[in-house]
């Protein structure tokens, strides 16, 4: 009886078990390229944004070094005797007290209270928190387009 | 020989042992592992340690220093970024290609540069400081042998202008030295940060903390009054001959310095360059003098405020009167016979007021002295403020002879930012402000106004009065020269002599030549000192009253203050818009 049982197995159920093993191996070795070029997509995409993060940060320190030397060069061209030279030459001359009226304006208050326009406009900035908003679905997408992507690249 | 059933026999037998040992040497990797897991915390610190170094790098960040502004805002100082430039031989792939593009971006010699490159060092220093472009040119080389090191730079767009208020850096743009550099440094500076960089690429870039930066600070100066002043008291200094000059503009109503200006300046953008280095102190707070005649008026301020005499006081001037074993004389070495206020003012009479601060006795005298703010700091903001001298009774270098002695002037130092907040109190009806030249600090949440605040009620208001009336008749009678035609003007002229540590010096200039005065004298808007040191002339009236006069011609125009008729006419119409409105 265990002789027969032992055929019975064996050589009725040769074929299929290697076709499920091979099915098995097969599916396994997808899931584990899916979960393979997901973990890479995901750390390729990371490092990108990284990089494009650091550049923007590097763009963005530049730029307020070139702010800060046009302010420089602003206030170069500002100096008090600058402006009072090119007033001169252009026929201008320092008014005297004979050339000044005053005049009564309603509302208008003579003790200026000058308000400073001086801002640190860079450190002003609002800071916004970002907001996920990410689905599955969308994320899934993403995902199969950056995949598509990197093989596109691959190809080219 | 043993059957198949033996051999069973001997594995079965032997299989508990052998799962015994797996089970046991399972158990040995599990505590291991728990073990490892749970690592003492200085063990585990330690690796974490080993474990930062090999993926982390510490890069030290400049604190950005913050700017500062004149009250409209226009930049008196601000950071310019330069770089320093290091080599690692050890990485140059083309030495010779490499070589002649620096040396085209830093105008170096080819040669010297392909030395450093092909050395045997490990590091090299190129070129620094350098500028942002050519930074920035070098960066867009992409060679990873270069290292460029930010260095920060600070620059002062106006040059001279107002170099002592606001101050310079020293130890490469970290530290403030002078002037509102120095006494704000630590609002300034901002933090210097050891940021730790990771180098793996998945970990998210660090930016630098905004709160890192410094804040930045808008002075009460304007410029526009501080230029005019600048260029006056140049004139001044070199008209006159004079050693050195400072005059101070303030608003007596909040205590806001508008102008401080001193000549000869500086240029903070060569500070190193600067030989002298009695240039590199502001003279206006960090030195002191004896002020001479100026001083008078502070005593018959005290004395009327503490009734000892009244407006319509008189005494009969000998020219002579002994103070504590001392002879004092007026410095004209004449007599004036029946001599009221406005006279001892006039002619800066030494007996005159010596004879008051006899009358005040030392009690009253010396209180109201250090209510008006003298042997004390005013806290300006400014650097390194010194706080002057005044020896009061029971201190074990006074002696009798000082009451007479302070009463005009001597045997006492002040510095000029005293003297004018002195002043500055009689203008503004008693109330002596806060002087100040800072007017906000901003910093990551905002502007923040500094406050004027009042110090204390020196005088009363009626003898504030009674003093603007004297001070009115003084310029008129003593200093025409200070008059502005469609103003009234308070002020006293001051004439001191040069104190040395034994005896006062002599010669023809020996002397400081000062005029504290302020407009308009019902409605004070502007308090204005001028002092010149060592100038050819003889007496404050003659030399610093004129430069006063020069100073306000301009002055009424930038601070947009009507003569007297015009203020007349406006104070008429307003009434007559408000009776209309009601």
């Amino acid at each position: 009886m265990s002789q027969a049982w032992f055929q019975h197995t064996f050589s009725r159920k040769r074929f299929r078990t290697r076709n499920q093993a091979t099915a098995l191996a097969i599916l396994g070795v997808a899931i584990l390229l899916i979960l393979g070029s997901l973990y890479l997509s995901q750390v390729a995409s990371f490092a990108i944004t990284n990089r494009q993060i650091e550049d923007l940060i590097s763009r963005r320190d530049e730029l307020k070094r070139q702010n800060e030397k046009l302010i420089g060069e602003i206030a170069s061209y500002r100096t008090v005797p600058r402006l009072f030279a090119r007033a001169v030459d252009i026929g201008f001359r320092p008014a005297t007290n004979a050339d000044i009226d005053y005049v009564l304006i309603e509302g208008y208050n003579p003790n200026r209270n000058r308000v400073s326009r001086t801002t640190s406009e860079d450190s002003r900035t609002e800071l916004t928190v970002p907001v996920y908003e990410e689905t599955f679905g969308s994320w899934l997408e993403q995902q199969l387009a950056l995949i598509s992507d990197q093989f596109r690249s691959f190809g080219n | 020989m043993q059957g198949p059933s033996s051999q069973q026999a001997t594995i079965q037998a032997r299989l508990p042992f052998v799962a015994i040992f797996l089970i046991l040497l399972a158990a040995y990797l599990i505590i291991n592992l728990a073990n490892f897991q749970f690592f003492p915390r200085s063990v585990r610190q330690e690796l974490e340690k080993i474990g930062n170094s090999i993926t982390n790098t510490t890069l030290r960040i400049p604190a950005e220093r913050g700017r500062i502004y004149d009250r409209d805002g226009e930049p008196l100082a601000y950071n310019l970024v330069q770089y320093r430039l290091g080599i690692s031989p050890a990485f140059v792939a083309d030495a010779d290609s490499l070589s002649a593009k620096l040396s085209e971006i830093l105008n170096l010699s080819y040669f010297e540069i392909w030395r450093k490159a092909t050395s045997e060092n490990v590091w090299e220093f190129l070129a620094g400081p350098i500028s942002a472009e050519q930074g920035q040119a070098i960066a867009a080389l992409d060679d990873i042998s270069l290292g460029l090191e930010e260095i920060p730079k600070r620059f002062y767009p106006q040059g001279e202008l107002a170099a002592h208020v606001v101050g310079i850096v020293v130890d490469d743009g970290l530290r403030g030295a002078l002037g509102v550099e120095g006494a704000f440094n630590d609002t300034l500076s901002g933090r210097v940060l050891d940021l730790a960089i990771s180098k793996v690429p998945f970990d998210l870039p660090e930016d630098r903390p905004a709160e890192q930066r410094g804040q930045d600070i808008v002075l009460t100066l304007d410029r526009d009054v501080q230029f005019w002043v600048e260029s006056e008291l140049k004139n001044a200094v070199e008209q006159y001959n004079a050693f050195r000059g400072t005059v101070i503009v303030m608003d007596p109503r909040n205590g806001d310095v508008l102008a401080l200006a001193n000549y000869p300046s500086i240029d903070p953008n060569n500070f190193l360059e600067i030989a002298d280095p009695n240039l590199r102190v502001n003279p206006a707070i960090n030195e002191t003098y004896e002020p001479g005649s100026l001083m008078q008026v502070l005593t018959v301020a005290g004395a009327l405020e503490k009734g000892v005499i009244t407006p319509f006081w008189t005494y009969n001037d000998t020219g002579y009167l002994e103070v504590g074993g001392r002879d004092i004389f007026n410095a004209t070495y004449r007599s004036y016979g029946t001599t009221d206020l406005a006279t001892i003012l006039s002619n800066s009479l030494d007996v005159g007021a010596a004879t008051i601060a006899l009358q005040m006795g030392t009690s009253d005298f010396y209180s109201m002295m250090r209510a008006f703010g003298l042997g004390q700091a005013t806290g300006v903001g400014l650097f390194a403020e010194e706080r002057g001298e005044l020896r009061l009774p029971g201190d074990s270098d006074w002696n009798e002879s000082f009451l007479g002695l302070n009463s005009y002037g001597q045997s006492l130092k002040v510095t000029a930012m005293q003297m004018i907040t002195a002043y500055a109190a009689i203008a503004n009806d008693g109330i002596m402000r806060q002087p100040r030249i800072v007017r906000q600090i901003i910093s990551e949440d905002g502007p923040e106004e500094a406050r004027s605040s009042t110090i204390r009620r020196v005088v009363s208001a009626e003898t504030a009065a009674i003093l603007k009336d004297i001070l009115i008749r003084v310029v008129g009678e003593g200093a025409p020269a200070a008059e502005l035609s469609g103003y009234s003007i308070a002020g006293k002229p001051g004439t001191a002599k040069i104190s040395t540590a034994v005896a006062f010096e002599e010669g023809r200039n020996a002397k400081i030549l000062s005029f504290i005065g302020f407009l308009p004298a019902d409605d004070p808007q502007a308090v204005v000192m001028v002092k010149l040191d060592r100038p050819d002339g003889d007496f404050g009236y003659q030399v610093a009253a004129p430069v006063f006069r020069r100073i306000v011609d301009r002055l009424v125009i930038l601070l947009e203050i009507p003569g007297d008729s015009v203020r007349s006419r406006l104070a008429a119409a307003e009434a007559d818009i408000n009776r209309s409105s009601s």
